[in-house]
């Protein structure tokens, strides 16, 4: 086949591609804060991180190891990998929120600079690889499942330091009511 | 005498003019001509070129030189109507975010620039067929400019008009399949004219009867205008974001390190 037409219906099929992926609706619109008091909200998984460390925890498993069946000892492995995912989706919802306020501020900001504007772009997307990494390790049973305690730490610090970030603006009232406007449309509109 | 041209293109002529009329009629309507001042000249300039295209091909054929010459000089005039109207849908779609704008439309037209340098040199060396490689990269640039736009409203979260966006998909539709329709032309020649330029014309009638249906609904009503924050608060906040991210971020690659080594 002549290289011409590979490159060019090649071009043409990314760009198709991409039309796609920007047309369609994000999965997760729905849950993108209402507020920006959502925030705090968003803590509210690290709140019970204590006890889904417990059920995760390692001491825990062997102590069941020891007095139950082969297939409850399974069935507890699933339904810990499950609440290890769920949890986990939870935390990248929390990030992803943080995430929705650095758009909302950029899109309402009379300038942005592209060097902070590319360096977000390209933290978010190592960001979503290495969630999905993590996600897959665990899904594939890898990943020791304590280990999520890090990363509930890192995104309960994340929200805690941007709140105080917000805090330490002057006109944080005025910005906290301009930030409510857009972000309760769960969107941006034209005019 | 229309020797060259089949039946069926002769019919799909009428079906687009017919379809230009009518859009131009809406466009009047509806008075859009205000809004879209630009795509209303692109929609006329190309109905008139299109009648004068069907006079010349009556007069001098469809395959001679004359006859390709002066189809290439209107289509040049009508890709010039199109890249303004096209600006001009852009900037409905972006423009009121001014910060974002600024920065997409350096981006943009860097990226056309670079697709256009890209279709130069993937084309294949020589003068033969110049100007649908030319066109070719037009197309494309123009097509990257729409999907950029696009991808831009996403990752912001910016939700546009409906007819915005229909004109914008349009246009896009539209350059994609030029594309091809070009790639393919060039590859077989003189055995793929007549079919090449039905194909255009069909693709331009999909276009068209898209952006009809976008123009023949109410118009969407558009939210106020955003307020903008002042000056300091992007450039106080924006760091500060990143650097929480390049924190994270960090943390994690130990994270996903520690799992690598442990496993």
């Amino acid at each position: 086949m002549n290289l011409t037409l590979i490159l060019f219906f090649g071009f043409v099929a990314l760009l198709l591609l991409a039309l796609g992926w920007a047309l369609r609706k994000p999965r997760n619109a729905r849950n993108l804060p209402t507020d920006p008091h959502a925030l705090e909200e968003g803590q509210r998984h690290v709140d019970y991180l204590p006890q889904i460390r417990q059920a995760l925890a390692a001491a825990d498993y062997d102590f069941l190891s020891k007095r139950v069946s082969r297939g409850a000892l399974q069935r507890v492995r699933r339904d810990r990998r499950g609440i290890a995912l769920a949890y986990l989706s939870a935390l990248r919802g929390d990030f992803q929120n943080l995430l929705c306020m650095a758009s909302v501020i950029a899109v309402l900001s009379p300038e942005v600079a592209a060097a902070h504007e590319f360096e977000r772009l390209r933290l978010t997307t190592k960001f979503a690889w290495q969630y999905q990494m993590i996600r897959w390790k665990l899904m594939a049973g890898f990943a020791p499942l304590p280990q999520l305690d890090g990363l509930s730490a890192l995104v309960s610090g994340l929200s805690v330091r941007m709140e105080a970030a917000l805090k330490e603006l002057g006109e944080r009232a005025a910005l906290t009511a301009e930030l409510a406007s857009p972000m309760n449309r769960g969107g941006l509109s034209a005019v | 005498m229309l020797r060259d041209i089949s039946q069926a293109q002769q019919i799909l002529w009428a079906v687009n003019i017919v379809a230009g009329v009518f859009l131009l009629v809406l466009l009047a309507v509806h008075k859009n001509y205000r809004t879209y001042a630009a795509f209303s000249i692109y929609v006329f300039l190309n109905l008139i070129l299109g009648v004068l295209a069907f006079l010349v091909y009556r007069r001098w054929g469809f395959l001679s030189n004359l006859s390709w010459s002066i189809s290439w000089g209107m289509q040049a005039l009508v890709l010039c109507a199109r890249g303004l109207a096209i600006m001009e849908v852009c900037k409905h779609l972006l423009s009121h975010y001014r910060g974002v704008w600024a920065l997409a439309w350096r981006i943009l037209l860097g990226s056309a620039s670079l697709v256009m340098l890209y279709a130069g040199l993937a084309a294949r060396h020589g003068l033969g067929f110049v100007l649908p490689k030319a066109e070719r990269a037009l197309e494309l640039a123009i097509a990257v400019v729409i999907v950029g736009v696009f991808v831009f409203l996403r990752y912001y979260e910016v939700e546009a008009k409906r007819e915005d966006r229909s004109l914008a998909l349009g246009f896009c539709l539209y350059s994609c399949f030029g594309v091809l329709n070009n790639t393919v032309l060039e590859r077989f020649l003189d055995s793929y004219v007549a079919l090449w330029n039905f194909l255009g014309m069909l693709a331009f009638l999909a276009s068209m009867l898209l952006w009809t249906w976008a123009l023949c609904k109410p118009k969407t009503e558009g939210s106020p205008k955003e307020t903008l924050l002042p000056y300091g608060v992007y450039q106080t906040l924006a760091p500060q974001f990143n650097l929480r991210l390049r924190l994270l971020n960090e943390q994690l690659v130990q994270f996903w390190k520690t799992e690598a080594t442990r496993n």
